[in-house]
């Protein structure tokens, strides 16, 4: 009994000192953001803080952060439905109907994925110029689209697999075609899965930098990221000011994983078990 | 609710998101790019500081007030910027003009026609001391420069009973007072992501001992590193190098200049621009001096980075970007960047009013008696070997008694980026 306690104690200890350290940068960033420039000036970021403000959220969002972030809803809530109701089809295809070569082509899009995105920067920016879209938001939904749609394929073909063919066939009977099965049964069955892949794929849209940078080039249409490390000057940033936008900016994921949590959770699982 | 029911509405829910995501992709489309209105001179800028952003943003409304042609500007973050150069000016409808500064990349993009001609605006800046000119070209107009020199606070100096030295025995002998105090003498700020304030020692032993000329021939490819011209200009560093900062290439530029300000290093090598970092009831408390002479035989060389723009080659507008970049290059439009300014930059214009504090007044006069300016280690050589020299200073710094190994290793650095 006392041994169980002492070790419950040490767990409890190590666990809390592991957590403490885990929220350190996030406190860190948080104090950051409340201080004044003069302060960080004279004092340095390691300091204590000796000024509290909210001038720096001020700053950042008249600084182009409300644009931002408009931008970046515009280029993320189209691209997480485009890009999951697109894939749903495709995995639907893959995985409920016997097409030929259905195992190369999911192996060809889930290559596609594993190609580092580095090397086709400069073709997707030339490509984007030849198209005329070039330093528009569609420009990046579009290439958002296509570079989430292999894995987001290959995530919901292996899920839609797991279903039970009793349930299509069952369908077929009652006289359901291949487009009302799939809007009827299997997206409906699927949505666990496709709640946890929209969070996942709105965190990488709106966190994403790379392609932002690749086909945008106008302060205008940068989304939050972008507009984020335009914050920093080429000698000085000012580092409240910084620090205030990237909690400004966490803002939305961290609400949009708040209310699927529940659907992530269970999407994994359900997932890991069949 | 019955099952069917349950289905149908999910369906019609889901064919009603596909809609609503389909609508918004279109009009996000239709709020594209920044539309480039006829008439309208569009400008790439680098300027993200807060204070440069101010100051652009002036000098455009000062142009655009006046009725004639109409500019607009476009910050990028200055890394962005640096990286996405190549590809704002190659692409098929560029920006028209761009904040940058005069160096051997922009002859590199001069050379392959990507730059527009701009010779006709130069005949309007009949004022301007040859020196300019010939670092512009025919594609650059200055419109800014800065100073370099030894940045400290005037009550700490009074505090601790010193004075800003003249020679490099006055200075050594400052180093050593200020040690006595319990004060670190010299910051360096070449940790994080600054390493390239160690350059700017670099160049000023480089141009203080052998001079500008042979600085300039040894950054275009024309001397080596590891000639034993360079290696004594690192015989009096070593000398100082017991009063430098030990954290010197740990902590980055800025808290560098916290560490200064608040009295724990005694002062900076470093730009004007040093001033954004400040506080601003600070500001009134700085001062600085020039880096000692070496050997006085040798003409006095500073360093002065010179800021301006330059224009596409593809530009359609190029009536209205001559008229930005003839307004730019006035007294007016100086002065009307330097005030929303923070302050610290000079105008080109000879005429062109500066701040008008005694730290500015001090700096312009400080450049105007050395008889050759040097740009900075990048931009008198490229941005390509600028890394190069970075690596073996900041080496340096951690190891010097390993100084033959890391200028033959500089030496083979420097030749595989003039090679390639």
């Amino acid at each position: 009994m006392s041994g169980s306690t002492s070790s419950g104690r040490v767990f409890h200890a190590v666990a809390g000192t592991i957590s403490v350290l885990w929220l350190l940068p996030i406190v860190a960033v948080l104090v950051t953001a409340v201080r004044s420039f003069d302060d960080i000036a004279a004092n340095g970021l390691a300091s204590l803080p000796q000024s509290f403000t909210f001038a720096g959220f001020a700053d950042a969002w008249t600084n182009g952060g409300a644009g931002a972030m408009w931008n970046s809803v515009l280029v993320t809530v189209p691209t997480v439905f485009l890009s999951l109701a697109l894939s749903a089809a495709a995995a639907y295809a893959l995985s409920r109907f016997e097409i030929p070569g259905r195992r190369s082509i999911i192996l060809l899009m889930l290559a596609g994925n594993l190609l580092p995105p580095q090397i086709l920067l400069v073709p997707v920016s030339k490509l984007t110029e030849l198209l005329g879209i070039y330093d528009t938001l569609f420009a990046l939904i579009v290439v958002q689209v296509g570079f989430g749609l292999g894995f987001y394929t290959f995530v919901l073909q292996g899920f839609m697999r797991a279903m039970p063919n009793e349930v299509q066939e069952a369908a077929t009977i009652d006289g359901a075609g291949p487009v009302q099965i799939f809007w009827r049964i299997v997206l409906p069955m699927t949505r666990p899965a496709l709640a946890a892949l929209a969070a996942l794929a709105f965190t990488w849209i709106f966190n994403d930098l790379l392609w932002a940078i690749t086909v945008l080039r106008s302060s205008a249409v940068m989304p939050v990221t972008p507009a984020l490390l335009a914050l920093q000057g080429q000698y000085v940033s000012n580092w409240n000011v910084i620090a205030a936008g990237s909690v400004i900016a966490a803002i939305p994921t961290v609400a949009v994983f708040l209310r699927f949590q529940r659907h992530f959770i269970s999407g994994l699982a359900v997932g890991a078990v069949k | 609710m019955d099952r069917r029911h349950f289905l149908r509405v999910t369906a019609a829910a889901g064919a009603g998101l596909l809609v609503s995501g389909t609508a918004s992709c279109a009009t996000s489309a239709s709020s594209g790019p920044v539309t480039q209105a006829a008439g309208t001179a569009t400008i790439q800028s680098n300027l993200s500081a807060p204070a440069a952003k101010a100051a652009i943003d002036a000098l455009v409304k000062a142009f655009n007030d006046k009725k004639g042609a109409q500019a607009s500007v476009n910050t990028v973050a200055s890394e962005t910027f640096r990286t996405q150069l190549p590809s704002y000016l190659t692409s098929a409808n560029p920006p028209d003009l761009f904040t940058w500064y005069p160096g051997a990349l922009l002859k590199g993009y001069e050379e392959k026609g990507l730059l527009l001609d701009i010779s006709d605006v130069w005949q309007t800046m009949g004022d301007y001391p040859q020196s300019f000119k010939t670092l512009s070209g025919k594609v650059f107009v200055p419109t800014t420069y800065y100073w370099w020199g030894f940045f400290y606070r005037k009550s700490n100096f009074a505090k601790w009973g010193v004075t800003p030295p003249k020679t490099w025995t006055e200075f050594v002998e400052l180093c050593k007072t200020l040690q006595g105090k319990g004060v670190i003498p010299l910051g360096m700020g070449a940790g994080s992501d600054s390493p390239w304030t160690a350059s700017s020692w670099f160049d000023y032993f480089n141009i203080r001992v052998n001079g500008a000329g042979f600085h300039r021939e040894l950054l275009a490819g024309k001397q080596k590193f590891d000639d034993p011209k360079v290696k004594a200009i690192f015989t009096p560093w070593r000398e100082v190098l017991p009063y430098t900062d030990p954290n010197g290439t740990a902590i980055g530029f800025q808290e560098a200049t916290t560490a200064m300000l608040q009295g724990r290093t005694g002062m900076l090598l470093t730009g004007a621009f040093f001033a954004d970092a400040a506080p601003k009831d600070a500001i009134d408390d700085i001062d600085f001096f020039r880096f000692p002479i070496i050997d006085p035989n040798v003409p006095l060389a500073e360093e002065g980075p010179t800021d301006g723009f330059f224009a596409s080659a593809k530009s359609p507008h190029v009536k209205e970007l001559k008229e930005f970049l003839t307004y730019a290059a006035t007294a007016e439009g100086q002065e009307a960047y330097i005030k929303a300014s923070s302050g610290t930059v000079l105008p080109t214009h000879p005429n062109a009013k500066d701040s008008g504090t005694p730290l500015v007044t001090k700096g312009r006069q400080h450049l105007k008696e050395a008889a050759e300016i040097t740009q900075f280690f990048n931009r008198d050589s490229s941005d390509a070997l600028q890394p190069t020299a970075d690596a073996a200073l900041v080496k340096f710094l951690q190891q010097p008694d390993q100084l033959d190994t890391i200028l033959t290793t500089w030496q083979k650095a420097a030749e595989q980026v003039w090679s390639s």
